[in-house]
């Protein structure tokens, strides 16, 4: 509770740089707040009773710590690649940065909620930012249409979660998530209304999760948007929004989950299939990288098909970290390219392995670690997952098919732009990385290949349970 | 008496909502949403909740309907001007829109009136000072997070009403 009051403050800290004239110093000052808020949260780690929060609104059990500090050490790295972006644009600095604090606010609510109208809040908080920080680049065609295409059906999708809401409220007569499943466990008969608030909460979340078939919106917004933007959306939106779903049906529809897992197994399978084969015609690597962040949403469903697992959460924790480092890597590489050539065309990935080496080994390394290429996080993470849902039974073995074709299919589209960085000849460009750029993308690629190497350091750590 | 009020607002809410989609002129549209706003917050009233009555009125058949007829009036819609959908698209959209009014509708066909919950925690929640007292010590966290919600609201109103940098 405490990092969620920190952060909100430190939202409204960066908003007023502008007023008292901080704004030269206000990156170094959201770092260091957020480096306070990564340790304030780890303050709740195993706590023997983790205390019910404000009436049963919130509780930082082991799961919301351990997601919220992926979320703040992901949050935290975002802010690390847009240094200086915003410090000589024609941009103002304390909007943007207060607004994607706001943002991780609502992450944190998103991975800590134990009360509906707290999910229904959180969303809420995640997303309005994002509709405006979309829209940020005023005078772009495509930067207008990503921000009033994502508000609109945002806006539908959270209105169908509040329906939902509202059903599963009339069949229960409680917003806690813990006091549905104990209704779910004492009722002979389970109303009719409960499934229809089900289905239309599933819904919403899929939207939210941009799993097939209500995708439509994802490559279009990710596209339009400023690059920054599209990264904090494909990781840390996407990394918090799992985390509600997988908190939502743990705890409220496990026991019964044999009633929804046919339809979410449906739209797992749709959305890795989907997912993979357009993102194999795409020529341009933003788009490419929303398709990717489609299929992979596709894997992410699978811990929800495991949802009375207990290493579910920990499969869920590892993919979610596995691809959104991979992700932020790669983003980091086409902030560059795109601000040397300005252009996100394949085209422009060009000989930038001759050219940038640098530049190309983070890219191939990231693109490596999306594919599930050993020796990089993405395979461990793949695995886990794989083998988490193999666990339970025969049940499952289908899906796993589809999502291995789906991942071989996925590795055509990767190495697209390997190919592109290491075999095609292309124009060098005059790209100036900072020594902090270098430091950093070579932390970003650390990261995913020693996580690769020696995954024990965070699945086998004996007091690491959530 | 109760049922009487509530089946000719019921009506009321229902006949306004249709008409807001196929009446031809936009105005007349926003006119309908007022009713269907009354009749809506004719059904709070029934449930004793003055309170919720009061701020449907206000909010949204008194502010959010008076800025809609001002984008209305600027736009100069009133022409019965809006494009005519392909008819592909229209029996795409009865098709689902129909789906769902079934499901929902399948769902309130199963339900069994007997088990609806009537022993509501608080029966007159609705007035001021239970609706209050809810709001500061039950749902006091949601109340206080949503103030955030409303200031990145606010500065994104902001934020895209200003000028960029460069332009000044």
């Amino acid at each position: 509770m405490n990092a969620i009051i920190i952060l909100s403050s430190l939202g409204i800290i960066a908003m007023l740089a502008e007023m008292f004239s901080f704004k030269k110093s206000l990156w170094y000052l959201v770092l260091a707040g957020l480096a306070v808020v990564f340790v304030v949260n780890l303050l709740d780690w195993n706590l023997d009773t983790p205390e019910q929060q404000f009436k049963n609104m919130i509780l930082f059990d082991n799961y919301a710590v351990a997601f919220g500090g992926l979320i703040i050490i992901l949050v935290f790295a975002w802010f690390l690649i847009s240094y200086n972006h915003y410090k000589d644009s024609e941009l103002n600095v304390s909007d943007h940065f207060s607004l994607i604090i706001f943002s991780s606010v609502g992450a944190l609510i998103l991975v800590s909620y134990t009360h509906l109208s707290m999910l229904f809040l959180g969303v809420e908080i995640l997303s309005i930012p994002l509709y405006i920080l979309a829209g940020s680049m005023k005078k772009d065609l495509a930067s207008n249409e990503a921000s009033l295409k994502y508000f609109m059906l945002g806006a539908f999708a959270t209105g169908i979660l509040l329906f939902g809401i509202t059903m599963l409220y009339g069949a229960t007569g409680t917003f806690n998530i813990v006091e549905i499943g104990m209704y779910v466990q004492k009722s002979s008969e389970i109303s009719i209304l409960f499934y229809s608030g089900l289905m239309l909460v599933l819904i919403a979340l899929a939207f939210k999760v941009s799993a097939a078939p209500f995708h439509f919106w994802t490559p279009d917004v990710y596209q339009g948007a400023p690059v920054l933007i599209t990264a904090f959306m494909a990781t840390i939106v996407k990394t918090a929004a799992f985390a509600a779903f997988f908190r939502l049906f743990s705890n409220s529809f496990g026991l019964i989950i044999n009633d929804w897992n046919f339809i979410l197994s449906i739209i797992t399978a749709l959305t890795i299939v989907l997912g993979n084969i357009l993102a194999a015609y795409q020529t341009s690597v933003k788009r490419l990288l929303a398709y990717s962040g489609i299929s992979q949403a596709g894997y992410l469903l699978m811990t929800i098909l495991a949802v009375n697992q207990e290493s579910s959460k920990m499969a869920l924790l590892l993919y979610t970290a596995s691809y959104s480092i991979s992700t932020l890597g790669a983003f980091g590489v086409l902030y560059h390219v795109m601000k040397s050539k300005g252009s996100d065309s394949l085209d422009s990935f060009n000989s930038l392995g001759k050219t940038q080496p640098l530049l190309g080994f983070v890219m191939a390394v990231s693109m490596l670690s999306l594919a599930g290429i050993p020796p990089t996080i993405g395979f461990f993470a793949k695995f886990y997952l794989f083998s988490n849902l193999l666990s339970m039974g025969n049940t499952y073995l289908w899906l796993v098919i589809v999502a291995i074709v789906g991942s071989l299919v996925s590795v055509y589209y990767y190495f697209k732009v390997i190919i592109a960085m290491y075999a095609k000849e292309g124009a060098a460009s005059p790209l100036m990385l900072t020594t902090f750029h270098r430091a950093l993308l070579i932390i970003i690629t650390g990261l995913i290949i020693i996580i690769g190497l020696a995954p024990g350091i965070l699945v086998s750590m004996d007091n690491f349970k959530i | 008496m109760d049922n009487i009020l509530f089946f000719i607002l019921s009506a009321l809410a229902i006949g306004g909502a249709l008409m807001v989609i196929l009446a031809r002129n936009p105005v007349y549209s926003v006119l309908f949403t007022i009713l269907t706003f009354f009749a809506i917050g004719g059904h709070f009233l029934l449930l004793n909740a003055q309170f919720l009555f009061i701020v449907n009125i206000i909010v949204y058949a008194g502010a959010i309907m008076v800025l809609f007829l001002y984008v209305i009036m600027m736009l100069n819609l009133n022409k019965q001007s809006e494009p005519t959908q392909p008819f592909f698209i229209k029996v795409i959209a009865a098709i689902s829109g129909g789906l769902l009014l079934i499901t929902l509708l399948g769902a309130l066909r199963g339900m069994d009136s007997d088990k609806v919950i009537s022993d509501i925690p608080y029966s007159d929640i609705g007035l001021v000072k239970n609706l209050g007292k809810v709001l500061f010590t039950e749902y006091l966290i949601p109340f206080e997070i949503s103030s955030v919600l409303f200031l990145s609201a606010m500065i994104g109103a902001v934020m895209l009403g200003k000028k960029n940098l460069k332009d000044h």
